[in-house]
């Protein structure tokens, strides 16, 4: 016993009486007692108390007490024959069973749980967004499958590489997305259509062959051209149409994802940009690129006074002119594979509007 | 050696034997115990009825539950603690009902009371505890006097005094600390020497 546990003289004579202090708590008492007469009345006052107390008759239990306890435990069914040891090994295993169906039973909830916690996370989790820049709507429309019927009439008609695939005026092979690099509807529409579609019938006419053009009825409002041509011979097209681009009111490119379920969508294109998504080698880089006009036109068209459109048009790739090397020597330049990546398809379909 | 320390060693094996059904072991353990635990509610409740009927229910109790019984204390404070805390319960009940023994509110002011207890109060030898037991009115006011603490004291003074338990059994029986015991102990001791003296 310390000291902190006696708070007052009482408890330490008291421990003292009932011989329940230590040795130094005892020497302290008897000390105390020696050396003050008050502390020593207190003791034998105390003293007094108890002897009165524990000096009161034993009392005993009554003689029927213990006949009474039996009828009682009788009368319970407590005092019945013992249960033999093998019967309650089998109560006792019968309670870790129990216990453990019901911790199977809890593990099973929560593992329910958590899968449908996975499966309501996995219908209401956002998807994640793909390399969609701030402000920017590239507008992924739905592509509506298209039955081959509802090609443009007479004036459509596809390609895909001259020796796999004949084209019909009346009802062209539908082109192969996987072998063309890039795929893509040009939509343009115009307050002169009749003589933008006969700028257009006519350039086509000119700079693309007869086996890389489908129309049928060149020179309709409406109808479209498909083409399957080579890039290079799509830029010397583009090339050509972007002196009549002045005309156009609006100029939209419809891109193909390899997504299924969606297209890039360009505003306002320009001919220099649709070259420059058709000449890019890598499909993805073409998305890329797609995705990169897209939000570029986007908000150069919501600019209200279009100030970042001159600064953005200086710093696109479009206009971005990488100085070619300039041969010194009378060596003869080397053909490399752009060469023949100039000859890699690509699919456009044009088609004016009013 | 006090009474709560001669408590045989055999109640491990007696308590073994019970659970396992065994009629003759439980019938054992009641005999051992059931004087003790009548005494000893007896001085709690004051009622020589109730005392039997709450020991009756104290030993039906400790029967029932014997499987619960996990040694980690004595069987005799285990039992004592079912006693105590059936009696305790019993007696707050009477409280609440008015139902107090008609002895502990005897008037404090019967003059013979007064002379036998001033006596032994002023009786500066200390008495011998044989003497004190013979002297039945002594005793009568004692009980008195016990009977007008506080339950919980009167539990404490009865467990300490009377069946002569040491601290740790009765912190054991009362489930409460031992510096609530030694506390609670000195309270109860100076109020029942409050008490004898305003009964001079």
């Amino acid at each position: 016993m310390n000291q902190n546990e006696i708070p007052n003289i009482d408890e330490l004579l008291n421990g003292f009486l009932d011989g329940e202090l230590d040795a130094r708590h005892q020497t302290e008492v008897q000390r105390l007692i020696k050396n003050d007469e008050k502390i020593a009345q207190r003791l034998l006052e105390l003293q007094k108390c108890k002897r009165l107390v524990s000096s009161l008759p034993y009392t005993r239990a009554p003689q029927e007490l213990l006949s009474n306890i039996k009828a009682s435990l009788e009368g319970k069914k407590l005092t019945t024959p013992p249960v033999p040891p093998m019967q309650r090994h089998r109560e006792r295993e019968g309670a870790r069973h129990l216990l453990l169906r019901r911790l199977t039973a809890a593990a099973a909830m929560i593992a329910l749980a958590g899968v449908l916690a996975a499966v309501i996370y996995w219908v209401i989790a956002p998807v994640p967004a793909v390399e969609k820049p701030v402000a920017v709507d590239l507008r992924l429309q739905p592509i509506a499958p298209q039955p081959k019927d509802s090609q443009p009439a007479a004036l459509s008609g596809v390609v895909e590489t001259k020796s796999e695939v004949v084209a019909t005026a009346e009802k062209p092979a539908e082109p192969a997305l996987a072998e063309t690099k890039f795929t893509g509807r040009l939509e343009l529409k115009t307050t002169s259509p009749a003589e933008v579609a006969a700028f257009i019938n006519k350039a086509i006419e000119y700079n693309i062959p007869s086996g890389e053009r489908y129309a049928a009825a060149p020179g309709k409002l409406g109808e479209s051209h498909t083409l399957v041509c080579s890039r290079q011979n799509l830029r010397v097209l583009l090339d050509e149409l972007s002196t009549v681009w002045d005309k156009i009111d609006s100029a939209v490119l419809l891109v193909n994802t390899d997504q299924p379920q969606g297209q890039i969508v360009i505003d306002a294109v320009t001919p220099e940009q649709i070259s420059e998504i058709a000449k890019q080698d890598d499909f993805q880089t073409q998305i890329k690129t797609a995705k990169f006009f897209a939000a570029m036109n986007n908000m150069t068209t919501l600019s209200p006074g279009k100030e970042v459109q001159v600064a953005i048009d200086n710093s696109t790739p479009a206009l971005i002119t990488i100085p070619k090397p300039v041969l010194t020597s009378s060596e003869k330049p080397v053909t490399t594979a752009g060469a023949a990546k100039e000859e890699q398809q690509v699919l456009l379909t044009i088609v004016v509007t009013r | 050696m006090t009474k709560a320390a001669n408590i045989s060693i055999d109640d491990a094996v007696l308590v073994q034997q019970c659970r396992q059904g065994d009629s003759v072991a439980a019938e054992t353990l009641i005999r051992k115990y059931q004087n003790r635990i009548y005494n000893a509610i007896f001085r709690i409740c004051a009622n020589p009825d109730d005392a039997a009927e709450l020991t009756q229910d104290t030993f039906v109790k400790v029967i029932e539950n014997i499987d619960k019984f996990e040694g980690r204390s004595s069987f005799y404070t285990w039992a004592f603690r079912i006693g105590v805390n059936l009696t305790l319960n019993y007696c707050q009940r009477n409280v609440k009902l008015g139902l107090k023994s008609l002895d502990a509110e005897d008037n404090d002011d019967d003059n013979e009371d007064k002379g036998v207890l001033k006596k032994f109060l002023t009786d500066v030898n200390l008495p011998d505890p044989a003497v004190v037991a013979q002297n039945r009115e002594l005793c009568r006011l004692a009980v008195k006097a016990l009977m007008k603490l506080d339950d919980t004291q009167r539990a404490v003074v009865v467990l300490r005094d009377i069946e002569g338990m040491n601290y740790a059994q009765i912190a054991e029986v009362l489930d409460i600390e031992l510096g609530t015991v030694r506390s609670r102990l000195s309270r109860a001791r100076a109020n029942l020497r409050e008490i004898m003296e305003r009964m001079f």
